[in-house]
């Protein structure tokens, strides 16, 4: 499946084009994660064409990251559901119930805001207690448990709200869209957001740095050294890009923080969900249950926490929401549940499960996201946005299908297999899918193991 | 030994950027404010943000903003809100026509509450907002509200129960009528039920009146959701409860979705139809009114709404105060008294049906048959 099982390439220099492929890992959920960032990065490029530059000026970034950020915090809990085989439908309503609930802590009995955040994740945590309990210990579906979680919370949001929508305080409105507080001289930028900028180019060198460290270590395939250092520069070039952008927004603005709420929880699902025993349980589970089974995995347990774990994200989506909208409203989280489903598909994750990173579905989401404030700065009615989201959807899922359908990586490895050196040997391995043995790949951030221990149907 | 100097080069790069000093933050606040002498260009871009194409008045709203902007000289960025997610695309909207430079965004708000940030926005940016038929609430950014009269369209139905029954009951010296109000998540709602009761209640005190059900609290009335549903099973509780042997004169309804209701559930319970109230000029309403069932409707025109928002931009880009602004102390919105242009509404009754729909052809043709 892989081609870096049968090619080990440890020579070390000699230029090979297809050596791009291992920029971002080798196996073919990380191609295809390659690939869904390549279309974003064309997309950006597209409408940033068509709007005359409009697409990325400060502020319209700063509005995508707000008017996304709850989406694709539903997102990362989502791919982690889809993964171990699930589905949750409820998380819309959850949120619009927490969401009720914290506006009334703060707006009726007078709590000040951390108290009110507790409050909602606690609740988050209850919801997804009763959801995991159904689901992984009494049995019934995923789907039907949150189906019925679906109708439970949007009717107890309209009870406690009363179908009305209620104001929240000024000051929790900061994190859906406040901004990091000036600081220190100031010369034109945003001082917090140069900070961050910082930070996250120094961890792009150390992650690659570590990376190919462990890789050493374990005597894993290692990219050649010039695919690490493009590998770097480019990640250092958008982080520089980004980080410039967002400085140089309206005086008062920086880096969003409910972006910043975001890339923590990226980072430390990332982590979670490649580095820990619960997180690989999770891939385990989802891509076959019975192997996981006997390997003793503790099924009941992983899934309690993967659909407790979703309530409680869908608890913090519905907060950031409130503070974004400075009111909870009756019809908050309608269609949530789609928008975060979309993106982990595009993302690059399987229906079957077992296939998805958080990463992977979070570049799905800033698709969908990219796409749709382009189309609303062209000024496209909604009717027609509506139209082309829906075919973007098929689109990138009828492509991973059909790539896995040919025994294809994906299109980028197609592009990439057979260029650059004369060695022609077929890449897929010819052994039988079922029989292949599990390649790990990669370091420690070769998201994609699992995938190799996942029966084709 | 490669990777550390990658790792300070990095540092490096990012340092020059810090210390490049020129200030590029873009600074595009817009000093000038709302209503300034200022003005703006005359081909300037005009945000209309309406929310889902829920009826067919919203629909009608969009096609009038886009040709007469586009008449006027603007240029008119009209977009409805999807309708999934509704709250959230309209305020992506919003943005959007900031970051595309409008001038002055009209908002249709689909929830009142939960715009101010995106508002607030656009007045940070110079940006003249309108609410247009619906109050945007706590938030000071918002300029004017433009919307018809809700109060003064409380006011008319209630006048118009009273001159029905006259008409209808000539001989009576009291009527026994029933009151029903919109649904209690809707703002209007109440506005509507005041406006009727100002009028009624003083006929209710001094007995010529008599609201057998004594059901006269707005939250005694409500009907939930504006469903005709909740408003048919309310009727048809009252009337077996309280009309067994008592005739029914009159019914206050606040729209015609609700008066249709009510006229069914009275048909249903075999009496005799009383006059009932109602408001939106819908066509089945019309067509009852035209055959002497329902009693009157209110005639809101979109057209009248879209022309005179059209004008109040044309006044704003010249840099004049808005001069249709005739309400500047009933529209709280929890921040500030927003100034208000509100037009007056058309009673509609089986008598004037033609003058009223006269410049509507689709209504017109269903009063002359």
């Amino acid at each position: 499946m892989t081609s870096t099982a049968s090619t080990p390439t440890r020579e070390d220099g000699g230029f090979r084009f297809r050596d791009l492929r291992k920029m971002f890992g080798g196996s073919q959920s990380t191609s295809r994660q390659f690939g869904i960032l390549g279309a974003l990065v064309v997309i950006i490029l597209l409408f940033q064409a068509l709007t005359g530059g409009k697409t990325l000026e400060p502020n319209n970034l700063i509005n995508i990251v707000n008017g996304n950020a709850y989406v694709l915090i539903l997102a990362v809990g989502m791919v982690m559901v889809i993964v171990a085989g699930h589905i949750d439908l409820s998380v819309g309503s959850v949120a619009a119930f927490v969401g009720i609930v914290v506006a009334q802590s703060m707006t009726l009995w007078g709590w000040p805001w951390p108290f009110a955040i507790l409050l909602g994740l606690l609740l988050g945590a209850l919801v997804g207690a009763w959801h995991g309990f159904w689901v992984a210990y009494v049995g019934v579906p995923a789907f039907i448990v949150t189906l019925a979680g679906m109708l439970l919370f949007r009717g107890a949001n309209q009870w406690v709200g009363n179908s009305t929508s209620l104001p929240v305080p000024r000051d929790f409105t900061f994190i859906g869209g406040g901004f990091l507080p000036d600081f220190g001289p100031q010369f034109g930028y945003s001082n917090w957001t140069l900070i961050l900028g910082l930070v996250a180019a120094v961890a792009v060198v150390w992650q690659e740095r570590r990376l190919r460290k462990a890789q050493a270590q374990m005597g894993a395939e290692q990219a050649p050294f010039w695919v690490s250092a493009v590998k770097v520069g480019l990640l250092l070039a958008v982080v520089l890009l980004a980080t410039y952008l967002f400085a140089t927004g309206r005086v008062g603005t920086s880096f969003p923080i409910s972006g910043i709420i975001l890339a923590v929880l990226v980072l430390g699902y990332s982590f979670l969900t490649n580095n820990t025993t619960i997180g690989r349980h999770v891939y385990a589970v989802g891509g076959n249950w019975r192997a996981a089974e006997l390997s003793g995995v503790d099924i009941r347990r992983t899934n309690f926490f993967v659909m407790f774990n979703m309530s409680v994200l869908a608890a913090v989506a519905g907060m950031l929401w409130i503070a974004r909208s400075v009111a909870s409203g009756p019809g908050d989280g309608v269609g949530w549940e789609l928008d975060a489903i979309a993106a982990v598909f595009i993302g690059g994750a399987a229906v079957t499960g077992g296939i998805g990173t958080v990463v992977g579905s979070i570049i799905g989401g800033l698709v969908i996201a990219v796409l749709n404030n382009g189309l609303q700065l062209l000024s496209v009615t909604a009717d027609y946005v509506q139209m082309i989201k829906g075919l973007v959807l098929l689109l990138a899922v009828a492509i991973d299908v059909y790539s896995k359908r040919q025994g294809r990586p994906s299109l980028i490895g197609r592009l990439t297999r057979n260029r650059g050196s004369g060695d022609d040997r077929p890449t897929a391995s010819p052994a039988p899918e079922g029989a292949q043995t599990p390649t790990p790949a990669g370091g420690p951030a070769e998201t994609a193991r699992p995938q190799d221990l996942t029966p084709r149907g | 030994m490669r990777k550390f100097a990658l790792a300070a080069t990095s540092l490096a790069a990012v340092t020059a950027l810090a210390l490049a000093g020129c200030s590029s933050r873009g600074d595009t606040t817009d000093t000038e404010g709302e209503g300034g002498a200022a003005g703006f260009a005359a081909d300037a871009t005009i945000g209309v943000a309406l929310p889902d194409k829920t009826s067919e008045n919203w629909v009608l709203a969009g096609d009038l903003f886009t040709t007469g902007l586009e008449e006027a000289g603007f240029n008119a960025d009209v977009q409805y809100a999807p309708a999934s997610n509704t709250v959230a695309e309209q305020q992506n909207q919003i943005n959007s026509m900031i970051t595309n430079g409008a001038e002055v965004i009209i908002i249709g708000a689909k929830d009142s509450a939960q715009l101010s940030s995106q508002v607030e926005a656009a007045k940070a940016e110079g940006i003249t907002v309108i609410a247009y038929d619906r109050l945007i609430t706590n938030t000071e950014a918002v300029d004017y509200y433009l919307a018809f009269d809700n109060f003064k369209v409380g006011q008319e139905q209630g006048q118009a129960l009273l001159d029905g029954l006259a008409e209808k009951y000539p001989d009576a010296d009291t009527y026994n009528i029933e009151l029903f109000s919109g649904s209690p998540d809707d703002n209007n709602a109440g506005v509507f039920f005041n406006g009727a009761m100002d009028v009624l209640q003083p006929k209710i005190d001094d007995g010529t009146l008599n609201v057998v059900s004594g059901q006269t609290e707005v939250g005694q009335t409500a009907t939930q959701g504006w469903l005709a549903q909740n408003a048919q099973s309310r009727m048809d509780t009252l009337l077996s409860a309280n009309y067994q042997d008592t005739e029914l004169h009159g019914v206050l309804s606040p729209n015609d979705t609700l008066a249709r209701a009510i006229i069914e559930s009275v048909r249903a319970a075999g009496k005799d139809l009383p006059v009932v109230t109602g408001q939106d000029s819908e066509v089945e309403s019309v067509k009852s009114i035209v055959a002497g069932e329902q009693y009157m409707t209110i005639y809101k025109d979109t057209r009248a709404l879209v022309a005179a928002a059209i004008e109040m931009v044309q006044e704003l880009q010249a840099g004049e105060e808005p001069t249709g602004i005739n309400d500047t102390e009933t529209y709280d919105n929890g921040e500030k008294i927003v100034p208000s242009y509100l037009l007056p509404p058309v009673v509609v009754t089986q008598e004037n049906a033609g003058e009223a729909y006269a410049d509507n052809p689709d209504l017109l043709a269903l009063t002359e048959q």
